[in-house]
C-alpha cells in the first residue's frame, strides 16, 4: 500500500473532518491531563498531542473497559439471563506502537479457542491510527523489547518528520481513510527520513535490558530461587498500581450485583491484577501466592516467559508504565531481569 | 417480613446519616426493602424492636457503652457505619490529650458537670459484625450491604488499596502533585474519591489488610516528609489505633 | 450500543438448571443433583468441573462428583465455604442455578484403559474422584485392579457413607479407609493418616496409575509414598484446586506458573507437576 505524507495543517483538518462527519467512529486520541497524558474523546484536532511520553492508562480500556456489565438476570422462581456486550465504532488516535504491541497480545489472550466478545465487538470496529514515539518517557525501554516500531497492529501509524507526518498506510481501512485528506504520496528520501526519526528515537531510550529481549525466559528458568524476588519486593504496597496501568494485563474479576429490588441484577467484571493480595486465593481459604514476593516473582515470570511461551508474545512491551506509577520504584520489568543477570 | 433496621447516633457529625439519605432514588427503594424503624435524621419514629443497627459516631461517655452494649444485645447484625464507629475517626483527636484538659477546653467551668473517655472504636466494646469504613462511608458500600444482609450473601471489604480504583479511575498520582496521599496503605472501596476530586487520601478507611507502613515510611524521605508528618495525616481518622512509630 | 449475545457467543453465559435433588453428607457438605431446562446432557468427562451461579451472588467453580455413565442429571458435592456455596447450601428442591461447563481436561481417560488403577482420596478431594471411580465401576471390565484408599479427618466428617460400604463389600475393588482421628470409641476402622493404608495394599507399579485428590498438603506425603512403591512421575495423576473464575483461560485467577488450571489441568501429572514450583 502506498505510504503517504501529510502536513501538520492538512492532519489537523483530516482529524477535524473524522471528528465533525464521524466516519470513522467516535474519535479518541491522546490528550493533556494535568502534565500528563491520557487517552480520551477528541473534541477537536488542536486538542491532540502526538508529542507525548504514555498515557496514564494504555488504550485497551476502550476494549476492555476497567469495569464492564457482562450478563444481566432476573432472579424468581424462572431465572432470565442474558449475556451482553456493549459496542461502539471508534476511531483512536496517537496509539504507540509499543501500546499496538499490547493490544496483539490481547488479541492472543482474548482469542483462542473460546474467543470473546466483549473484546473483539468493540476491537474489531476501531481504527487505529498510531505515532511513533519520539520523546521515550524516561522509565521506558520499549526499544529493548523491539516494541518501539511495529509493523503490524495499525491501520495508519504516523511520524513526525518535523514539518510533516510520514504516514505509513497498514490496512485498506487506512489507506480509504487517508485517501480522503490531502496528501502527498511518499517517496524514497521521506521513507529515508521516516526511518532516521526512527533511528533517532530509539537513542533517546534511558532505560535499556542488558541482554537480548530473547535471553528473558532462560534467565528466568535459572533464577526462581533467588534472594533478590525477596529484597525486591520488600518494599512493594501490594497496591496493583503496576497491574493496573499495565498494556498486558489481561486478568479480571467477576461479581454480581443484585439492584436493591433484589428483583434482578447484573454480572459485570472488573480489572484484577496478580499483585493484589487476594487474587491467588480459594474459597476454603488457601491463598496459592500469599506472600508479596510471590506475587512479585509471578509478575516477572508471567511478563518475561509464560506469556511468551503460550503465545508467543512476550508478555511486558517495555512502554514505562508500571515503572512510573510505582511509588515504592520496583515495577520494572528490565530492571529486575538486568539485577537478576548480575546477580547470575 | 421486612427486615427491621434501626441508625444510631453517637459522638460524631452524623453525616454519615446524611450520606445514606444521599442515595437519592435509591433511598426509595431501600424504603421498600427494609422497615427503618429507628433514623434520628429522617424520622421521628422509635423502636426497640429491630435486625440490623447501624452504629454510628464513637463511644466518648459511660454511658455511650452502655447503650451500645443494649443495642448489641437485641440486634442481630451490628454495623459499625464509617469511620468514628470502625476506628474512632476523628473523635480520637482528643486521645493526644488529656480527658481533664479536654473537658476543661470544652465546658471551660462547667467541667466538673460533664465526664469523658478516650475515644475508642465500636468494636472495643461490642462484637461488630461488619464495618463499613469511611467519613463518610461510601453510599454504594452501604447498599451493597443492606443488599447482602437481605439475600444472605456474605459482605466482602474491599481487600485492595485504594490505588487500585484510583488508577481505575485515571487519577494522576497524589505523589506526582507533590501531595503525601496515604492511599496505598488505606482500604478501598471508595472509588478514591478524594484523589479524584483533585485531593489526596487522608486514610480515613483505616489500614488494608498488608499494610506496608515500612514502604511507605520511605517514600517519606524520597518527598522530602519526616514520620511526624506522616502520623499527624494517619492519625486524624485512626488516632484510636496504635501504629508504631 | 449493547448487543444481545448468544450462549455460543459469550464466555460468560450458563445455562439455567434445576436442582432435583439435596442430600446432606455432613455437617459442612451436601450433594446437589442437577437437570438443565433445557433437556441436555452435560456431557463431561470424569474430573472436569463447572461453573456454577446463583444470581446475585456469584460464580464458583465446583468440580462434577457424578460419572458421566449417569444420565439424564448429574450431580456436584460441595462444601459451604464462600458465598456461592454457602447460598447453595440453603437452596431447596426445585430451585434453579446456572451452569457452565463442563471446564477443564479431567482424568485422562485413554491412558487409564486396560490400567491397574490406585485411587487416593483426601476428605472433599473424594468428590472429583469420585466421578472416576464410579466411571470405573460402571465399565468395570475396561479396566485392571483397583485399589481405592480414602482417608478424612475423623468419623464424622466420612462422605458418601452409603457409597464407601458399598465399595467396601465390593468384590470389584480393594477398598481401605482411615481416620486422622477419633474422638470417640464407636469407630472401629484404621485411624491414621492416610499414608498409612499403603504398607496394607500391594500393586505391580509398572501396570498401576495412581489418581490423587485431597487437600495441597496431603499431596506432599502421598506422592512420596506413590514414588517408595515404584510408580513412575507419569502414573501419577492428581487434581488441583485453583480459583477458576471464568474457566476458559482469560481471567488469569487459576494460573500454576505458566499453566492455566482451567485448560491445562485441573488434572496434572505428577511429571507435569514436579516441574511446577508453585503446584503443591
Amino acid at each position: 500500500m502506498q505510504n503517504r505524507v501529510i502536513s501538520r495543517k492538512d492532519l489537523a483538518s483530516f482529524v477535524d473532518d473524522l471528528i465533525k462527519t464521524k466516519s470513522a467512529g467516535e474519535v479518541i486520541g491522546i490528550k493533556a491531563q494535568g502534565n500528563k497524558f491520557n487517552f480520551g474523546p477528541l473534541a477537536s484536532a488542536a486538542e491532540l498531542r502526538l508529542d507525548y511520553d504514555i498515557s496514564l492508562l494504555p488504550p485497551k480500556k476502550y476494549f476492555f473497559p476497567q469495569t464492564e456489565t457482562v450478563l444481566k438476570y432476573e432472579v424468581g422462581k424462572t431465572p432470565k439471563v442474558e449475556a451482553v456486550a456493549a459496542e461502539k465504532p471508534l476511531c483512536i488516535i496517537g496509539v504507540h506502537p509499543f501500546d499496538i504491541r499490547g493490544l496483539l497480545l490481547f488479541d492472543a489472550v482474548y482469542g483462542g479457542k473460546e474467543p470473546d466478545p466483549n473484546y473483539f465487538l468493540k476491537r474489531n470496529k476501531a481504527i487505529i491510527i498510531g505515532v511513533d514515539c519520539l520523546s521515550p518517557n524516561p522509565k521506558s525501554f520499549a526499544a529493548s523489547m523491539g516494541t518501539n516500531i511495529t509493523e503490524e497492529g495499525f491501520d495508519l501509524m504516523l511520524t513526525d518528520l518535523g514539518g510533516d507526518y510520514f504516514v505509513t498506510v497498514g490496512t485498506n481501512k487506512g489507506h480509504n481513510l487517508i485517501n480522503k485528506a490531502k496528501t502527498r504520496e511518499a517517496g524514497a528520501p521521506d521513507l529515508e527520513k521516516r526511518d532516521k526519526v526512527r533511528k533517532e528515537a530509539e537513542k533517546k531510550y534511558q532505560v535499556s535490558l542488558k541482554m537480548k529481549k530473547e535471553e528473558i525466559p532462560a534467565l528466568l528458568d535459572a533464577t526462581w530461587e533467588s534472594k533478590l524476588f525477596k529484597d525486591r519486593s520488600e518494599t512493594c504496597f501490594s497496591c496493583g498500581s503496576c497491574v493496573m496501568v499495565c498494556p498486558t494485563c489481561v486478568c479480571f474479576d467477576v461479581q454480581d450485583e443484585m439492584a436493591l429490588s433484589l428483583k434482578g441484577g447484573e454480572r459485570y467484571r472488573r480489572w484484577d491484577g496478580c499483585m493484589l493480595t487476594e487474587f491467588a486465593s480459594v474459597a476454603s481459604g488457601e491463598n496459592f501466592r500469599e506472600h508479596k514476593e510471590q506475587r512479585f516473582r509471578h509478575r516477572m515470570y508471567r511478563k518475561g516467559k509464560y506469556l511468551v511461551e503460550r503465545y508467543k508474545y512476550l508478555g511486558c512491551v517495555g512502554c514505562g508504565r508500571c515503572a512510573s506509577a510505582c511509588l515504592a520504584e520496583i515495577a520494572s520489568p528490565a530492571e529486575t531481569y538486568n539485577l537478576l543477570k548480575e546477580a547470575k | 417480613m421486612k427486615p427491621r433496621v434501626a441508625f444510631f447516633d453517637f459522638t460524631g457529625c452524623e453525616g454519615c446519616q446524611l450520606e445514606v439519605l444521599n442515595f437519592n432514588l435509591e433511598i426509595v427503594d431501600l424504603i421498600g426493602a427494609v422497615d427503618i424503624v429507628e433514623f434520628r435524621e429522617a424520622s421521628s419514629d422509635h423502636s426497640d424492636d429491630y435486625d440490623i443497627a447501624f452504629i454510628e459516631g464513637s463511644q466518648t461517655t459511660d454511658r455511650d457503652v452502655e447503650r451500645v452494649q443494649k443495642i448489641r444485645e437485641k440486634a442481630k447484625i451490628l454495623v459499625a457505619l464509617g469511620a468514628c464507629s470502625c476506628t474512632g475517626g476523628v473523635n480520637a483527636l482528643k486521645n493526644r490529650f488529656s480527658m481533664e484538659e479536654n473537658l476543661k477546653v470544652v465546658y471551660g467551668d462547667s467541667a466538673k458537670l460533664y465526664s469523658t473517655i478516650p475515644t475508642r472504636p465500636t468494636s472495643a466494646y461490642v462484637k461488630v459484625d461488619v464495618q463499613i469504613h469511611g467519613c463518610p462511608p461510601n453510599r454504594n458500600e452501604v447498599i451493597s450491604l443492606v443488599k447482602c444482609l437481605l439475600t444472605g450473601k456474605k459482605f466482602e471489604q474491599c481487600h485492595n488499596p485504594v490505588c487500585v480504583e484510583c488508577k481505575l479511575a485515571e487519577n494522576i498520582c497524589a505523589f506526582e502533585r507533590g501531595e503525601f496521599c496515604l492511599g496505598p496503605i488505606t482500604r478501598g472501596g471508595c472509588n478514591a474519591v478524594c484523589v479524584t476530586g483533585g485531593r489526596k487520601c487522608w486514610g480515613c478507611r483505616a489500614l488494608v489488610d498488608e499494610p506496608n507502613v515500612n514502604s511507605e515510611k520511605e517514600i517519606l524521605k524520597k518527598y522530602g516528609l519526616t514520620m511526624d508528618d506522616m502520623m499527624l495525616q494517619f492519625k486524624l481518622f485512626n488516632g484510636a489505633l496504635e501504629v508504631s512509630k | 450500543m449493547v448487543m444481545q449475545l448468544t450462549a455460543k457467543q459469550s464466555i460468560h453465559l450458563p445455562r439455567t438448571a434445576e436442582l432435583i435433588r439435596v442430600e446432606k453428607l455432613s455437617d459442612r457438605e451436601k450433594v446437589f443433583e442437577f437437570k438443565f431446562d433445557d433437556g441436555k446432557e452435560l456431557g463431561q468427562k470424569p474430573g472436569q468441573f463447572v461453573e456454577v451461579s446463583i444470581f446475585g451472588v456469584g460464580e464458583a467453580p465446583i468440580s462434577v462428583t457424578s460419572s458421566p455413565t449417569h444420565k439424564g442429571s448429574f450431580e456436584l458435592a460441595v462444601r459451604a465455604t464462600g458465598g456461592v456455596t454457602n447460598k447453595l447450601h440453603t437452596l431447596d428442591k426445585g430451585a434453579k442455578v446456572g451452569i457452565r461447563g463442563p471446564y477443564g481436561n479431567g482424568f485422562p481417560l485413554d491412558t487409564l484403559k486396560g490400567k491397574d488403577i490406585l485411587f487416593v482420596a483426601g476428605g472433599i478431594g473424594l468428590f472429583p474422584l469420585r466421578s472416576l471411580i464410579n466411571y470405573v465401576m460402571d465399565k468395570r471390565s475396561d479396566f485392571g485392579e483397583v485399589n481405592t484408599l480414602f482417608g478424612c479427618r475423623s468419623p464424622q466428617e466420612r462422605l458418601f457413607i452409603g457409597q464407601l460400604a458399598e465399595w467396601d463389600k465390593s468384590k470389584d475393588m480393594c477398598f481401605l479407609e482411615t481416620v486422622d482421628r477419633v474422638p470417640d470409641d464407636e469407630w472401629k476402622g484404621n485411624v491414621g493418616v492416610i499414608t498409612t493404608l499403603f504398607p496394607k495394599i500391594s500393586f505391580d507399579p509398572k501396570k498401576t496409575y495412581a489418581i490423587v485428590v485431597g487437600p495441597p498438603i496431603m499431596y506432599r506425603f502421598v506422592i512420596a509414598e506413590c514414588l517408595k512403591k515404584g510408580l513412575a512421575d507419569d502414573h501419577i495423576i492428581m487434581s488441583l484446586e485453583r480459583r477458576m473464575k471464568c474457566g476458559v483461560g482469560k481471567c488469569g485467577h487459576c494460573q500454576i506458573n505458566g499453566l492455566y488450571c482451567c485448560q491445562e489441568g485441573p488434572v496434572f501429572t505428577y511429571a507435569q507437576v514436579k516441574s511446577l514450583k508453585e503446584a503443591v
